[in-house]
C-alpha cells in the first residue's frame, strides 16, 4: 500500500472503488486551508489584542474579565458552538437582515465564487478560532506579564522609553517567541487534518472530514492516505517552529 | 476478526449494499426521524464486492399526480439534484444503488424496459432495444430478440447486437452481483472472472450481428428473467469497453443523456446526447430539461433549504429529512412541492436462528407479540411516512394477503397493539427468561435498536445494544462468521423487481445461506425444508400460470410469518420534495421519481 | 534524610527549655490557605462540586422528582401539562402530517423540564444522568493518565539511560497522533469490532464506562508525562537525593520518599487542567458516536441527538452543551487557582496586595508602596501561566520529614523553602 501511495499513486479507496485517494485528499486540501488560514487570521490577531489589553489593563476590572472570556472560550466544546452557530443564523433568525446573508452549510471553493466563498466561511472560522484566542490570549498575557520584570525591560524603562514603547517594542516582541512556536504547532496540526469537528458540523470536505470519515467507515487506504499526510504536516510544522525560533530567539543561536 | 473487507468476494446473490464511507445507511430509505445521515447506497464496490444492494425499490400503489403528456414547448432548463454523497462506483456493471439507477435509465438502455410511467402501469415490461417482447421457447430457456436497428452510442459508435456479449460478461469480469445472470449457459464456468478477467459467454450469448438478433440460452426456465434484463446491469455498453471496472467513467450508452462528468465528491453532470431519437417513448422518452445536474456534499437539512430557496430542484428522494425539517413540509405553501408514496421494502429485526435464545420458535414469537410497532412508526417518521406490518411482503407486492398474527385483540389481518401477557407466558414457556440478548443495529438506527431492547427487556431479557458504523454493519451480520456475537439484528430491503421470490427467497431461503461470506442476505439463516419446497413449486408454477403461483406465495408468506424468522417492523414511504418549478412529477413503482420527465418553469 | 541545620539547644537526655514551640507551617498548609483565599477559585471549586453533587444527584431525581425512566424509550408515553394529557410525540400537522416532534420544555421541574427528546425520554434526567457518565469518564481517566504518567516518569527520570529514552520513545509514538484520531481509531476499532476489550481475564464490553476512561487515558499520557518527567530529572540532581543515594537507600526508597513528594506538586496543578480536557474529550467522542453507547447517556450523546431537533427543539442540543462549558470552566479557573496557590512567587503576590491593604487601612499613599513594592527583584504581578507547570519553574522541594523543629519566626517564611 505504501508503494501504492507514494510511487504509482493509483491507490483506490475501499468504499469508492473508482476513487483514486490521492486526488481525493489533494482536492479536500484547500477547504482546510481556507478554513485554518482564516480562522488564523483571526485568532492570532484577537489573541494578540485580548492579551496585550489584559496585561496594559492589569489592575482594572478589565483583565480579569478579558481572561474570564478567554476562559469560556477554551472550556467551549468546538463541535456544539458550531452547532449552535448553526441554529442561529440557519433557521431563528434566517430571515432577519442580520442573517438573511449566510449560505447554506458547505465549501464553495474560491474559484468558483469568492463572495460565496468567504460568507460560507465566516461562521465556521468564529467557531475554530474561539478556542484558540483564549489559550492565545492567557498565553501572551501571561508572557508579558513575566518579561516584565526581566533586566533588560527595567533599563528600557530607566533610559526614559514611554510605556507603551516598552511594551510593544520590547516586551512584545520577546513574549511573541513562544507565541509563534506555540503557534506553529498547532496551524502545523491544523492544516493536516486537526480541524475535524469543525468540518464535520459545518460540512466542510476538508482532509478532517475525510479523515473522520474514513475512520468511521473503516475505510484503511484513506485513513492511511490521510494519517500520512497529517503526520507530514505536522513534522513539518515542528522543524519550521524550531528554525523560526532560533530566529526570533538570539539566545538559542549558536554563538 | 476485523471484518477488513476483502476485496474480491464474487457475491452470487444481490445483496445489500454496504453504505458509503461511513454515513450510508439503506438504500432508498423513507424520510424518517432520528436520522441525520442520509443513506447511501453504495454499488457493490464498498467494503466487500460481495454486499450489494438491491436498488430497485419500487411500489406499484399510488398513482400520482402529473400527467405524462409529452409537452414539447417545455425542453429546456438544468434540473439539480442535491444529494447527501454521492453513489460509489459508477460502473453499471456494479452499482446497485437507486441513485445511479436513477440517472442510468436516462443514459442507457437494455433489451426491455420498466414502461416509463407513473403508476402501476410502471411495472409493465416493454421493450426497449429489443423490437418486440419474444415468447421464451425450448421448455423457457431460449429467448431471440430482434434487435432495433440504426441506434447509435453517444460517442457515435453504432449499437449492434455483439455489444450486449460484452455487457453480459462484463457482469461477471467487473465484481458485482451475478446471481441476477447465472442462469445464462456458460456464467457458472465464470466463477472467477473477476480475478481473470474473462468469461466466455459464447454459448450463452450469440450474437448475429448480420440478423441483429440476439439469442440467450439459459440453463433453466426463469420467469423473472425479463425483469432482470430491465436493471440497469444489463444496459448495453460499446464491445470495446473494458473488461475491468471503468471506475467514474461511465462507458456510452444509448439513452437520450450522456455522462459528462462524475465526480463523486462534488457532482454529477448528465447533458443531451445528440445521437439519440425515440423509437419507443413508452420504454425510452425523451427528456426535457436540457442538462441535468446532481450535486453531493451538503447536509441534507441544507438539500432542503435549498430547494425551498428555488436554489436547487429535487432533495435526493434517498436522502432522510431530519424530524426538525419535516415540519415545516407540512406546510400548506409546500403543498404541491411535496410527494408522498409508499415502498415496497421492510423494515425489519432478523433473528439469529442458529443462537439461543432466538434458535426457539416461542422465543421468537414471543418477541414479535411484544413488538411495540407503534414506537418503531414514530422511529420512522410517524404514521404518514411508515406503516406497521408483520409479515414478509409489502402491500400492493404480488402474493400479498394482509396477515398479522402478532397483534392484541383477535383480527389477524392488521396490527392494533403488541400483546405483552401473550409475549411473557410465551417466554415462559420457551424457558428462555433472563438470558442475554445482543442487539445489533448500525450507528444512524440506533433508536431502533434502543426500543427493540426495551421490548426484549419488558418480557424478561436481559438485552443490550450494539451498534456498528453504518458501512460495517450490514457485512458484520450476514457473515456467519459473527453469528455468536449479535441474536437479533436490524436490517432493510426493498424490491430489486415487482417478484415475491426476491423477498422470500432471497431474504429466506435456504440456498441463500453463503457460511462464511460477507453476503449472505439471508441474515437469519433460517432454512424450512417443507416452506422452501413450496417456494420451488411457487417458482415453477409462475413460468405457466402466475396466478396460481401468487396465491402459493401468499401461503407462503403466511406460513413464513408464523415462523417468525423476523420481527417486521414497518414498511416505510418515500418523500420527494421539489422546488416550485418543477412540473410533471411521476412516481414510478420501479425507479420512484422520473427525473427527466419533469419540465422546468421558467 | 534530613541533616539537622540547627543543633538543639539542649543536649539529649535533658528536658528541653520552655520556650513555647511555634510549629512552622508545611508549604502543604501554605498552599491551602493561598488557594482559601482565592475568592474566584473557591467559587470554581464549589460549582464543580455543585455539578457534580447534582449529577451524582440524578437517581434521585429521575425516580422521585421526575418519575421517569431515563434510559427506556418512551414513545407512545403520554403526559400531563397543564390539566391536559398530551402525547410525549406529536404527529406533524398540515396536510401531510409528516414527522414526530416531541414535547418542549414545560419549565416544571418535575415533569419534563426541558422537554423530551426524540424517543420519548426526559431531557433534564438525561442531562444529568449524561453529567454522571461524563464526569465519572473525565475524573477516572483523568485520575488513571496522572498515575501512571507519573509512575513512568518517575522510572524513566529516576533510572535515565536507556530506560528513559525507551519509555520517552515510546510515549513519543503516542503523542505522533494527532490526538482525536487516536482516540477515534482506538474506540471504532474496540466498539465495532471486537465489541469491547478482552485481554486476559479482563474484559469490558463495549457499554462499560471503562472503555472510553481507558482509551482516554491513554492518550494523553505524553502530555502528562513530560513535565512530570522534566520535574523528576530535575529533582533527581539535587544534593539530597545525592546524599540519599551516598547513604545507602534503596532505588524504591529514594523514588518514593523523596522525589515522589517533591513532584506531587506538579500532578496536583495538572489534576483540574486534566480533568478539562478529559470532559471536552469524552464529550467529543460521544457526539461522534463513539464514546458512551446508548442506552448510557453522556453529555455528548445528548448534543448529537439534539442536532435533529436543531431547529424546533433547539434545548435539546443547548442544555449538555451548557453544562460542559460550566464544567470544564469551573475547572479551569480552579486549575489556574491551584497553579498559583503552589507558586513561591505568587504569595509574594498575595501578601503584596495584603500590605496594600493595610496601608491603605492607614491612609497611606499606595502609590508610593507599591512602587517600592514593585522594584523588589523578583515581586510582580506575574499573572497566571495558562501552561501547566513546565521543567523551567521553580517548585519549593519538600523535605520527607521536616527537621528537627527549630525555632521559627512566622513571617520568616521564606526561610523554610530555602533548600
Amino acid at each position: 500500500m505504501m508503494k501504492k501511495i507514494f510511487i504509482s499513486r493509483d491507490l483506490v479507496s475501499y468504499s469508492n472503488q473508482g476513487q483514486r485517494v490521492i486526488p481525493e485528499v489533494t482536492a479536500a486540501a484547500p477547504a482546510t486551508l481556507s478554513l485554518v488560514f482564516g480562522a488564523a487570521v483571526i485568532w492570532v490577531v484577537m489573541a494578540i489584542l485580548m492579551g496585550v489589553g489584559a496585561a496594559v489593563l492589569r489592575g482594572t476590572v478589565l483583565d480579569p474579565l478579558l481572561m474570564i472570556i478567554a476562559l469560556i472560550g477554551i472550556s467551549m466544546p468546538v463541535f456544539w458552538v458550531g452547532e449552535v452557530v448553526n441554529l442561529v443564523p440557519q433557521s431563528r433568525l434566517h430571515h432577519s437582515f442580520l442573517f438573511s446573508w449566510v449560505p447554506p452549510l458547505g465549501y464553495t471553493p474560491f474559484t468558483q465564487n469568492p463572495v460565496l466563498w468567504f460568507k460560507g466561511l465566516v461562521f465556521p472560522w468564529i467557531t475554530l478560532s474561539i478556542m484558540y484566542i483564549g489559550f492565545y490570549a492567557r498565553v501572551l498575557r501571561a508572557n508579558l506579564l513575566e518579561i516584565q520584570n526581566e533586566d533588560y525591560i527595567r533599563t528600557a524603562r530607566a533610559k526614559g522609553l514611554t510605556e507603551r514603547r516598552v511594551l510593544f517594542r520590547h516586551t512584545l516582541r520577546t513574549s511573541m517567541i513562544t507565541f509563534v512556536s506555540l503557534f506553529g504547532l498547532d496551524f502545523g496540526v491544523l492544516v493536516g487534518g486537526g480541524a475535524l469537528l469543525t468540518e464535520v458540523v459545518f460540512a466542510i470536505h476538508g482532509v478532517g472530514f475525510l479523515t473522520y470519515q474514513s475512520l468511521t467507515g473503516l475505510d484503511l487506504p484513506v485513513i492511511m492516505t490521510t494519517v500520512i499526510y497529517g503526520a507530514f504536516f505536522i513534522v513539518l510544522a515542528n522543524t519550521l517552529v524550531d528554525i523560526a525560533y532560533a530566529g526570533l530567539d538570539p539566545r538559542v543561536r549558536p554563538a | 476478526m476485523i471484518p477488513i473487507p476483502a476485496k474480491s468476494d464474487t457475491p452470487d446473490i444481490p445483496g445489500r449494499p454496504t453504505h458509503d464511507i461511513g454515513v450510508a445507511r439503506r438504500d432508498c430509505p423513507p424520510a424518517r426521524s432520528g436520522g441525520r445521515k442520509a443513506l447511501r447506497r453504495l454499488g457493490a464496490a464498498t467494503l466487500t464486492a460481495g454486499a450489494l444492494v438491491a436498488a430497485g425499490c419500487g411500489s406499484s400503489g399510488s398513482p400520482s399526480p402529473g400527467s405524462s403528456s409529452a409537452a414539447a414547448g417545455h425542453t429546456g432548463g438544468t434540473y439539480t439534484i442535491l444529494a447527501n454523497s454521492a453513489f460509489g462506483v459508477a460502473d453499471l456493471a456494479q452499482n446497485y444503488t437507486l441513485e445511479e439507477w436513477q440517472l442510468a435509465i436516462d443514459t442507457h438502455d437494455g433489451l426491455v424496459q420498466f414502461k416509463r410511467v407513473g403508476g402501476t402501469a410502471g411495472t409493465q415490461i416493454v421493450p426497449d432495444l429489443a423490437a418486440s417482447i419474444p415468447t421464451p421457447t425450448a421448455g423457457g430457456k431460449t429467448y431471440v430478440f430482434h434487435i432495433r436497428k440504426g441506434i447509435k452510442f453517444s460517442n457515435g459508435q453504432v449499437m449492434k447486437p455483439s455489444d450486449f456479449v460484452t455487457t453480459f460478461e462484463r457482469q461477471f469480469t467487473v465484481p458485482g452481483p451475478t446471481t441476477f445472470y447465472s442462469g445464462i449457459v456458460g456464467a457458472s464456468k465464470c466463477g472467477n472472472a473477476a480475478k481473470t478477467g474473462k468469461c466466455d459467454l459464447s454459448q450463452g450469448v450469440v450474437a448475429d450481428d448480420t440478423n441483429y438478433t440476439l439469442t440467450i440460452h439459459l440453463t433453466a426456465a426463469d420467469p423473472e428473467f425479463l425483469d432482470k434484463l430491465a436493471l440497469p446491469f444489463a444496459y448495453v455498453v460499446p464491445a470495446s469497453t473494458s473488461m475491468k471496472l471503468t471506475g467514474n467513467n461511465v462507458p456510452p450508452g444509448t439513452g437520450p443523456y450522456l455522462w459528462q462528468s462524475y465526480n463523486p465528491n462534488k457532482e454529477a453532470v448528465l447533458v443531451r446526447n445528440k445521437y439519440f431519437h425515440v423509437w419507443n417513448a413508452e420504454a425510452q422518452p425523451a427528456g426535457y430539461p436540457d442538462k441535468i445536474v446532481e450535486k453531493y456534499g451538503q447536509t441534507v437539512s441544507d438539500e432542503v433549504t435549498a430547494v425551498q430557496n428555488g436554489q436547487a430542484d429535487e432533495v435526493f428522494d434517498g436522502d432522510v429529512i431530519p424530524a426538525d425539517r419535516l415540519n415545516e413540509l407540512n406546510g400548506a405553501q409546500y403543498a404541491k412541492q411535496v410527494h408522498v408514496n409508499p415502498l415496497t421494502a421492510d423494515w425489519y429485526f432478523a433473528f439469529n436462528t442458529k443462537q439461543p435464545p432466538f434458535n426457539n420458535l416461542k422465543a421468537r414469537q414471543a418477541a414479535n407479540f411484544a413488538a411495540d410497532r407503534n414506537a418503531y412508526v414514530k422511529i420512522g417518521g410517524g404514521p404518514s411516512l411508515a406503516v406497521p406490518t408483520c409479515q414478509v411482503l409489502p402491500p400492493n407486492f404480488p402474493g400479498y394477503k394482509p396477515y398479522c398474527p402478532y397483534t392484541a385483540g383477535s383480527d389477524t389481518t392488521k396490527w392494533t397493539g403488541p400483546d405483552l401477557a401473550k409475549a411473557k407466558a410465551l417466554v415462559k414457556a420457551s424457558g428462555t427468561a433472563g438470558m442475554k440478548v445482543v442487539v445489533n443495529t448500525d450507528i444512524p438506527d440506533k433508536a431502533l435498536g434502543e426500543q427493540m431492547v426495551s421490548d426484549l427487556n419488558k418480557i424478561g431479557y436481559k438485552a443490550s445494544l450494539q451498534a456498528l458504523a453504518g458501512s460495517i454493519q450490514y457485512p458484520f451480520v450476514q457473515n456467519s462468521n459473527n453469528s455468536k456475537k449479535w441474536n437479533i439484528a436490524w436490517s432493510a430491503w426493498y424490491q430489486d423487481y415487482p417478484a415475491p421470490s426476491d423477498f422470500l427467497n432471497v431474504l429466506l431461503g435456504c440456498g441463500s445461506i453463503h457460511p462464511g461470506s460477507d453476503a449472505s442476505p439471508n441474515i437469519a439463516a433460517f432454512c424450512d425444508k417443507s416452506i422452501q419446497a413450496q417456494m420451488d413449486k411457487a417458482e415453477q408454477l409462475s413460468v405457466t400460470d402466475p396466478t396460481a403461483a401468487n396465491a402459493i406465495w401468499a401461503q407462503v408468506d403466511h406460513a413464513m410469518t408464523d415462523q417468525a424468522p423476523w420481527v417486521d417492523l414497518y414498511n416505510p414511504k418515500q418523500i420527494d420534495f421539489l422546488s416550485s418549478r418543477v412540473h410533471g412529477y411521476q412516481w414510478n413503482p420501479q425507479w420512484y421519481i422520473l427525473i427527466d420527465q419533469q419540465w422546468l418553469s421558467k | 534524610m534530613a541533616i539537622a541545620l540547627t543543633e538543639s539547644a539542649e543536649p539529649p537526655g535533658q528536658a528541653p527549655d520552655l520556650e513555647p514551640e511555634i510549629s512552622g507551617r508545611s508549604p502543604w498548609a501554605l498552599a491551602g490557605r493561598r488557594l482559601w483565599r482565592n475568592r474566584i477559585a473557591m467559587a470554581a471549586l464549589v460549582l464543580f462540586l455543585l455539578i457534580i453533587a447534582v449529577s451524582f444527584a440524578a437517581p434521585l431525581y429521575a425516580h422521585d422528582i421526575a418519575k421517569v425512566n431515563a434510559f427506556a424509550n418512551n414513545l407512545s408515553g403520554t403526559t400531563i401539562i397543564h390539566g391536559h394529557r398530551v402525547p410525549l410525540l406529536q404527529q406533524g400537522g398540515g396536510l401531510l402530517k409528516l414527522g414526530e416532534t416531541p414535547i418542549g420544555p414545560t419549565w416544571d421541574i418535575s415533569n419534563y423540564f426541558l422537554g423530551a427528546d426524540q424517543q420519548g425520554r426526559d431531557v433534564m434526567a438525561r442531562v444529568l444522568y449524561g453529567g454522571r457518565s461524563s464526569l465519572e469518564i473525565g475524573i477516572g481517566s483523568a485520575v488513571f493518565c496522572c498515575v501512571i504518567a507519573t509512575v513512568i516518569a518517575l522510572i524513566a527520570g529516576y533510572f535515565g539511560g536507556i530506560i528513559d529514552a525507551a519509555l520517552s520513545r515510546l510515549m513519543d509514538i503516542i503523542w505522533a497522533f494527532p490526538v482525536y484520531l487516536l482516540a477515534i481509531s482506538i474506540s471504532t476499532v474496540l466498539l465495532t469490532t471486537s465489541n469491547g476489550l478482552s485481554i486476559g481475564p479482563l474484559h469490558l464490553v463495549a457499554t462499560s464506562l471503562w472503555l472510553p476512561t481507558l482509551i482516554i487515558a491513554f492518550i494523553y499520557l505524553p502530555y502528562v508525562y513530560r513535565p512530570i518527567r522534566g520535574h523528576v530529572l530535575s529533582v533527581s540532581e539535587k544534593e539530597f537525593v545525592q546524599a540519599g543515594i551516598a547513604q545507602g537507600a534503596s532505588d524504591v526508597r529514594l523514588i518514593f520518599s523523596d522525589i515522589l513528594p517533591n513532584i506531587v506538586s506538579v500532578v496536583i496543578v495538572l489534576l483540574p487542567l486534566m480533568i478539562a480536557t478529559t470532559i471536552l474529550t469524552e464529550s467529543a467522542l460521544s457526539f461522534l458516536s463513539i464514546g458512551v453507547q446508548p442506552p448510557n447517556a453522556s453529555w455528548g450523546t445528548i448534543i448529537s441527538d439534539g442536532q435533529d431537533l436543531l431547529y424546533t427543539r433547539p434545548w435539546v442540543a443547548i442544555a449538555p452543551g451548557i453544562m460542559i462549558v460550566l464544567t470544564v470552566l469551573a475547572l479551569n479557573v480552579l486549575g489556574d487557582g491551584v497553579r498559583d496557590a503552589l507558586d513561591p512567587r505568587a504569595k509574594l503576590r498575595a501578601d503584596a496586595v495584603d500590605r496594600a491593604r493595610a496601608l491603605r487601612h492607614h491612609g497611606a499613599r499606595v502609590c508610593d508602596l507599591l512602587q517600592d513594592a514593585r522594584h523588589r527583584p523578583g515581586q510582580a504581578d506575574r499573572g497566571s501561566q495558562p501552561e501547566p507547570a513546565d521543567p523551567g519553574r521553580d517548585t519549593p522541594p519538600v523535605r520527607s520529614r521536616p527537621p528537627v523543629p527549630r525555632p521559627v519566626r512566622p513571617d520568616d517564611e521564606e526561610d523554610l523553602h530555602q533548600p
